[in-house]
């Protein structure tokens, strides 16, 4: 089915393609960003969590009487209070085999993770609050915790009686001819994988201030969500404030990757709390809180196996795919979209394989609830396709550049076996032009005369395609549920200049500049004279949220279906005034020309005075309305690919890794701004850096997470930052505005695959290939020993 | 002894403005800043003293405002990001920043500023100078090698 809000008008790239420098910079840059904890409302309380010390345990006490009768103290929250107004958020994902789970806003009876907020003080200051945390007393009876997600599958106890065999999610589906497949097969290369638990750690933590009006019924709730039209929906829907009177606000962010995408119990403790409290409540997540509490990633055991012919085609995939999930559903996104992604989207990649036998299962655990972190599922997925491409080519004697070359799509339009159609795209050119980077044969080289000093480098690869622009017609293609559209409005005043408004947040991908870029270019006005205010409010637009690399896509459309109308206005009464045919006109450099005529221009100024203050100048029937608000949804999947090659060391002396350079190649059709682009690139595969050597939460046997500061929780700095060379390839989609694909999480996608193929690479010699992120010193120095 | 909330006198001078408060023993530094002061372009990223989104110069030396606490500051000459830009142009090092993309979510940004204002001031930094210490402060968003870039081409046009 068509409908009219898929369509996007065309528009020539003048802005688009350059690199613009960000308008938001200089605020930010003199300490001018206002940033939620930034914010102060008058008569503010301050908010702070008890949280559960025992993974899994039933509550037998929670005694606040101490809490309450401390100086400054309004008042102290448990799990019955919170329950009067809200049993919890039902959380599941959409798909076939997924069981809800109910998350209550503060825990009663039993707690199911060490994080999980028992209780809240409020009190006229943090410092206040956080004494009276820690007179909150809580007596807990243990139970036995469930840690392990495979056993957990196999039965024993349970993490969360609602799931009483664990099981949260199970399903699959056998496509094409598997058996056969593996039959007839010359070889199979399989393993196990295990891809570590994640933070996606932003800098800024979460945090909430909620205010409420009771004259008005008036709630206002400040979060840095993706997500802040959904928030309202969960304000309204479960806890019943009147839609047309509640209003989230989203400031400045500092990054969210995902975490900052759910629905949190943080969010609706506040605006109770402010309604019944009557005064404005804030709350500001510690880094402690944030390791423990605002959701995990990426964390799978993964088994998959490919069949080859003995051309050393891939002719077969087998994937068992196991979240360990945490002892909830953290809604929107559940426990279930990272198993479910890697295992029935991303097995087959970029590789014509025709038969696949996909499982996905999610299991319950008394861990902190999984979420998602930029490139949920098709990380782990990519992970094990490319690092099993690796062993393959090792196994059949060939570079990891020929062996994907064997099985890669060369022709387009291409169906996978899941169904889903690739309308176009650069996959072997991507490996082409990375072969052509690195300068293989010289690589080769310079590892032999190394490896013959003892020193031990290796060439990883990694190639990947994405689904961006996260859309209804996405959603369909993958037999997921959801209905996604986001609009724009674009207001033209009367000097000419342009205020748009975006129902996206933003969390540093500077919306705000390339939105500007595609304004300049519908409209032909200078980007100095546009402001674009990237949902600050919901009162604003309608946004389905920035996820899933749709920002540039959807917002893009949005704004440029928005500004065509403004667009088709000024070019009628341009042609009005000009005694042109509207066909004839352009709007460019500030003004309306006549193709062919030279001389016979207005400028945008001009029209934009004439449509507010000359009737005389207007042709017949015109409608003086310079604002228009339009929806988008792009009417098919779109996806941009590319790929990473990575050069490692390896210390014998230490096991330590160090990345020496990283060759990137990326096909996100039209590029808005390189700058921009090339910035999450290498913000996102420093990410993958992290996740392949440095980042691990780690639970102990009790089921204590043990890495609950920066300290313990090794993100990368500055001196694992390597240095990039990056090439864009530009294959334009034929169905957005423009021809723009969404890239945002394409580095953290491949980037461990890259690194973990490059240690193996570098430790080729020993005979162990490794399996698991991140790389630990231990296991490098164990593969280099013997 | 001194209890934690008690009020003790301080006297500090913060982008070159004098001030006298009579503030909670325990108040941390980053906390009076931001809420006594409201300078607000000071972050608070972890109040461990790892990701550096807090450093200041206390005395023209970089610190962890949010491992300090207020008293400590007495009599010191402190100065945060505010102070970076004269007037209405922002500095060298903020004008690469810009130039080089090295910030996205602008959250960590007044942290490796200060501690960039810091090394450049003592000198002229090599590439290897900044990154050994600039990788006190962490960023999730840009990958870092923007930030290198920036404060060496600031390091370049710094007077020597």
């Amino acid at each position: 089915m068509s409908f009219p809000h898929s369509q996007s008008p065309s528009i020539a790239a003048r802005s688009i393609g350059a690199r613009v420098p960000r308008g938001d910079d200089p605020r930010l840059l003199t300490g001018r960003g206002q940033y939620l904890a930034d914010i102060v409302l008058p008569g503010e309380l301050h908010a702070c969590f008890v949280r559960s010390s025992a993974a899994h345990a039933r509550i037998t006490r929670v005694t606040t009487d101490e809490a309450r009768a401390l100086d400054g103290v309004v008042a102290v929250w448990t799990g019955e209070d919170a329950a009067k107004f809200c049993e919890g958020i039902v959380g599941e994902l959409e798909v076939e085999g997924c069981f809800a789970t109910t998350m209550p806003l503060l825990a009663r009876d039993i707690v199911r993770y060490v994080g999980e907020p028992v209780a809240v003080v409020v009190a006229e200051s943090r410092y206040v609050a956080e004494d009276g945390c820690d007179l909150v007393d809580v007596d807990y009876e243990p139970l036995e915790p469930v840690l392990h997600p495979r056993s957990a599958l196999e039965g024993g106890p349970s993490a969360n009686e609602e799931l009483p065999d664990n099981v949260a999610l199970r399903g699959g589906k056998v496509l094409g001819d598997v058996e056969g497949a593996f039959n007839d097969a010359a070889r199979v290369i399989e393993a196990t994988f295990h891809s570590g638990r994640l933070s996606a750690g932003p800098m800024e933590t979460r945090g909430v201030i909620a205010s409420y009006d009771w004259t008005s019924r008036r709630l206002r709730l400040w979060t840095g969500s993706q997500m802040p039209h959904y928030i309202k929906y969960c304000l309204t829907a479960y806890l019943g404030f009147p839609e047309n009177e509640c209003e989230v606000l989203t400031p400045d962010t500092g990054g969210g990757f995902g975490q900052k995408a759910h629905i949190f119990p943080e969010e609706m403790l506040l605006p109770l709390l402010a309604r019944e409290l009557d005064r404005p409540v804030k709350w500001v997540e510690d880094r402690r809180e944030n390791l423990m509490t605002a959701t995990h990633a990426h964390e799978q055991f993964i088994d998959i196996a490919y069949a080859f012919d003995s051309d050393a085609r891939a002719t077969g995939v087998r994937i068992r795919a196991t979240g360990d999930g945490g002892a909830y559903h953290q809604p929107p996104w559940s426990m279930g979209v990272e198993p479910w992604c890697t295992a029935m989207v991303t097995p087959t990649g970029v590789y014509d394989i025709p038969a696949a036998d996909l499982t996905y299962e999610a299991a319950a655990t008394n861990k902190t609830p999984i979420g998602a972190y930029r490139g949920v599922g098709y990380m782990a997925g990519t992970l094990v396709r490319e690092c099993l491409m690796d062993d393959a080519a090792r196994a059949f004697k060939l570079s990891p550049f020929d062996i994907r070359r064997r099985s890669v799509v060369r022709e387009f339009p291409w169906t996978n076996p899941q169904g889903i159609v690739y309308d176009e795209g650069s996959w072997l050119q991507t490996i082409d032009e990375l072969e052509r980077m690195v300068d293989y044969p010289a690589f080769l080289e310079r590892q032999a005369a190394l490896r013959a000093e003892g020193r031990f480098i290796g060439l990883g690869l990694s190639v990947f395609v994405e689904s961006s622009g996260e859309s209804t017609a996405m959603g369909k293609a993958h037999d997921l549920g959801g209905i996604y559209h986001d609009t724009a409005t674009v207001k033209m005043e009367p000097n000419g200049s342009v205020t748009v408004t975006i129902g996206l947040t933003t969390q540093g991908q500077g919306h705000r500049t390339t939105m500007a870029q595609v304004v300049a270019d519908s409209l032909g006005v200078p980007l100095e004279a546009i402001t674009v205010r990237a949902a600050e409010s919901t009162t604003y637009g309608w946004g389905s949220g920035t996820v899933g690399s749709r920002g540039a896509v959807i917002a893009g459309g949005a704004v440029l279906r928005a500004s065509n109308v403004i667009r088709t206005k000024l070019v009628a009464l341009a042609a009005s005034m000009l005694e042109a045919d509207p066909a004839d006109i352009d709007l460019v450099d500030g003004a309306a020309v006549v193709l062919g005529v030279p001389g016979s221009s207005v400028s945008i100024i001009d029209l934009a005075t004439a449509v507010y203050f000359d009737q005389s100048a207007w042709p017949a029937d015109f409608d003086p309305t310079l604002e228009a608000t339009l929806a988008y949804d792009p009417a098919r999947p779109i996806f941009s690919n590319g790929g990473h090659a990575m050069i490692v060391e390896v210390a014998p002396e230490t096991g330590f890794v160090t990345v020496e350079k990283v060759f990137s190649v990326e096909d996100c059709g039209t590029v808005i701004n390189p700058d921009i682009v090339e910035g999450q690139i290498r913000g996102g595969v420093v990410q993958g850096i992290g996740a392949a050597l440095l980042e691990r939460l780690v639970y102990d046997d009790s089921g204590q997470l043990v890495t609950t500061t920066l300290l313990d929780y090794h993100m990368p700095s500055m001196d694992f930052s390597p240095p990039f060379e990056i090439h864009h390839l530009e294959t334009p989609s034929s169905h957005t505005p423009g021809g723009i694909k969404g890239m945002g999480e394409s580095g953290l996608i491949a980037a461990p695959a890259a690194v973990l193929n490059a240690v193996n690479d570098a430790l080729s010699h020993t005979g162990t290939v490794l399996h698991d992120i991140p790389i630990t010193p231990e296991q490098v120095l164990r593969a280099l020993r013997g | 002894m001194t209890q934690p909330a008690e009020h003790v006198s301080v006297q500090v001078e913060v982008n070159g403005r004098r001030y006298q408060r009579s503030v909670m023993a325990r108040l941390t530094l980053s906390d009076f800043l931001r809420d006594e002061l409201g300078l607000t372009g000071t972050k608070v990223g972890c109040e461990h003293g790892v990701c550096g989104a807090c450093t200041i110069l206390i005395d023209d030396e970089p610190a962890r405002s949010c491992l300090m606490l207020t008293v400590q500051a007495d009599g010191k000459k402190i100065r945060t990001v505010e102070s970076l830009a004269s007037g209405r142009e922002m500095s060298p090092l903020q004008a690469c920043f810009q130039k080089h993309h090295a910030l996205q979510c602008g959250f960590c940004t007044a942290g490796f500023l200060m501690s960039a204002t810091a090394l450049l001031e003592e000198g002229q930094p090599t590439r290897e100078d900044i990154v050994e210490t600039l990788s006190g402060h962490y960023c999730r968003c840009t990958g870092y090698s923007p930030i290198i870039d920036a404060v060496e081409e600031a390091a370049a046009k710094e007077p020597s």
